[in-house]
């Protein structure tokens, strides 16, 4: 994929979306549910949830596609739906899987949308097509793309917008391995540009690989925000050790209660989490006065898969 | 405009619709023509000449009925496409107004069909007087009216498929709508115990414009009542297509 021309100028601001107690329900249930979310400019953000957890619901929300039950919305700094047209018009956005008249071109597709935009839009389809690699099938039907193709569509849609802010709808699902890291790509450019990028996912390792920024959703709420890194250093501490005989190290690991979890992670490497102020430095001497040879301890890196269960575990055991 | 431009676009580039609405409104009477030409070359003492008033009537209710049929095809798909792809959305989230968006498939849809039926009515009109023969050809008012009604009566279909189709968000009004202008409509219309008010019936607002002779069970009302009538079905239609568009959700 290339990127032509020179980055567009994108107004400076703080924060592209900010929500407060935004709440979206249907009937009695609520699919957003108070929901305080603060994006800032400049980062690919990522909005992780399991399935069902309202990601969907909350973009549709931001996007005035459907109207929330409460609570405020501001995109681009601008109060929605006060300025709606204002902001959408700096907005490039994937609804779920991105869709399309099957019986027009890819570039007739394009010209649909960028009629429905100002008048520079119909300038940018070519360039478009060509940042995200369509340029030679541009004039084929889209019908015969593949999904991979049209998500790559639907992202040179969002470009006809020249957007300071891209919100992708889990933009990874149905690519091959090859498309994931061409998307990867993609958005890491687009973040480089100094735009933002607020993608919802439930591909952890995805948003750990592409994003700056996380928020985690789960049953409609977001439980936890901040930079990846930080976030996934919430969790407990967990620690790699590698011993002469697992068989026995579990015997004596079993009398510590603080151990929360035992995990084989080769023939001889165990992973442990730690948890009430235990210390790798206890541990080691617990295995050695009990004979249990260590041959390597090490702090284990958390990631944010590890904190997205233990956070969603916590929340179904609250239930 | 560029609104609409896109709009006859997504139209224009579907070729079965397209096929459908040439082949209803332009072959239909290519074909009468041609069969009235063979009748009359093969026995012209029982066939007349293909051209002629006469004949400028039966083709006329032709382009008329089965160009009403391609008038709700066109319209039906104008009031759907959008939403069944999966791409209206897209649109909103341009941050056009959902009754823009809405509003623009009426003249999208008229500016794809008319030329189609106006194809069709020329070609209706030419037959009638190149292959007049010995019969007389039709008055300019009379062809005058022809093109009145069949403009007013597919016109006015075109706006309520639209609206219909939107409102309903089903291209199951294209039944609805042939059937209401095909049957119901005259049944409703031979209800004598309904009096004036059938003349609030679109078809019978149509049948106004024919030609006088042509239209023997029609109801009696002004050009005006009846150019009223008929903008008063579209308005209507449009209406509750632009209502139902501008608050469901995207």
């Amino acid at each position: 994929m290339r990127h032509p021309g020179p980055p567009p100028t994108v107004r400076r601001m703080e924060t592209v979306i900010e929500t407060h107690a935004l709440t979206k329900k249907f009937g009695d249930r609520a699919a957003v549910n108070g929901v305080d979310l603060t994006v800032p400019a400049g980062v690919a953000f990522g909005f992780l949830g399991p399935n069902g957890a309202g990601k969907t619901t909350m973009i549709r929300t931001l996007l005035g596609l459907t109207q929330p039950t409460s609570g405020d919305v501001a995109l681009l700094g601008l109060p929605q739906p006060a300025k709606r047209a204002e902001a959408l018009a700096r907005v490039g956005a994937i609804v779920e899987e991105p869709r399309f008249h099957p019986h027009l071109t890819g570039r007739e597709n394009l010209k649909i949308v960028a009629a429905a935009r100002d008048r520079a839009a119909e300038g940018r389809i070519a360039q478009s097509l060509e940042r995200v690699g369509l340029e030679h099938r541009a004039d084929d039907r889209v019908k015969t793309y593949s999904l991979g193709m049209r998500q790559r569509l639907g992202i040179a849609r969002c470009l006809l917008a020249d957007p300071a802010l891209l919100i992708l709808d889990e933009p990874m699902n149905g690519l091959d391995p090859a498309g994931i890291l061409d998307m990867r790509r993609l958005i890491r450019s687009f973040v480089d540009e100094g735009r933002t990028v607020f993608l919802s996912s439930h591909l952890l390792d995805e948003v750990e690989k592409t994003c700056d920024q996380v928020a985690i959703v789960d049953h409609g709420t977001v439980v936890v925000q901040g930079a990846v890194g930080e976030i996934a250093a919430q969790g407990d501490p967990t620690v790699l050790i590698e011993i002469d005989d697992p068989a026995a190290a579990r015997t004596v690991l079993s009398s510590e209660p603080r151990i929360t979890n035992v995990e084989e992670e080769g023939a001889s490497i165990l992973r442990l989490t730690l948890g009430d102020g235990l210390v790798p430095s206890e541990i080691n001497r617990a295995l050695v006065n009990a004979g249990v040879s260590v041959s390597r301890l090490e702090p284990a890196r958390a990631t944010l898969e590890e904190t997205f269960l233990s956070i969603t575990s916590r929340l179904g055991e609250g239930e | 405009m560029r609104l609409i431009g896109a709009e006859v676009l997504k139209l224009v580039r579907r070729r079965g619709l397209m096929a459908w609405t040439f082949i209803l409104t332009v072959g239909s009477v290519l074909v009468t023509e041609i069969i009235l030409v063979v009748l009359h070359a093969v026995n012209p003492d029982h066939h007349g000449p293909a051209g002629g008033g006469n004949n400028l009537e039966n083709t006329m209710f032709l382009v008329s009925g089965l160009g009403t049929v391609a008038a709700i095809l066109i319209g039906a798909t104008a009031g759907t496409q959008d939403v069944s792809n999966g791409v209206f959305r897209d649109l909103v989230v341009t941050g056009r107004k959902r009754s823009t968006l809405f509003n623009v498939r009426v003249p999208g849809a008229l500016a794809v069909f008319m030329p189609i039926l106006a194809l069709g009515l020329g070609l209706s009109i030419a037959c009638s007087f190149l292959l007049a023969g010995n019969l007389p050809g039709p008055s300019g008012s009379a062809v005058a009216k022809y093109i009145e009604y069949s403009f007013a009566i597919t016109a006015v279909n075109v706006i309520i498929a639209v609206g219909l189709a939107a409102f309903a968000s089903s291209r199951v009004v294209v039944g609805v709508l042939i059937a209401w202008n095909a049957i119901v409509s005259h049944l409703l219309l031979q209800i004598s115990s309904l009096g004036s008010a059938r003349k609030f019936i679109d078809v019978a607002a149509a049948e106004h414009f024919l030609p006088p002779g042509n239209g023997d069970t029609r109801i009696a009302m002004s050009s005006l009542a009846a150019a009223l009538i008929l903008v008063g079905w579209a308005i209507v239609f449009s209406r509750a297509g632009n209502w139902w568009t501008s608050r469901q959700d995207a």
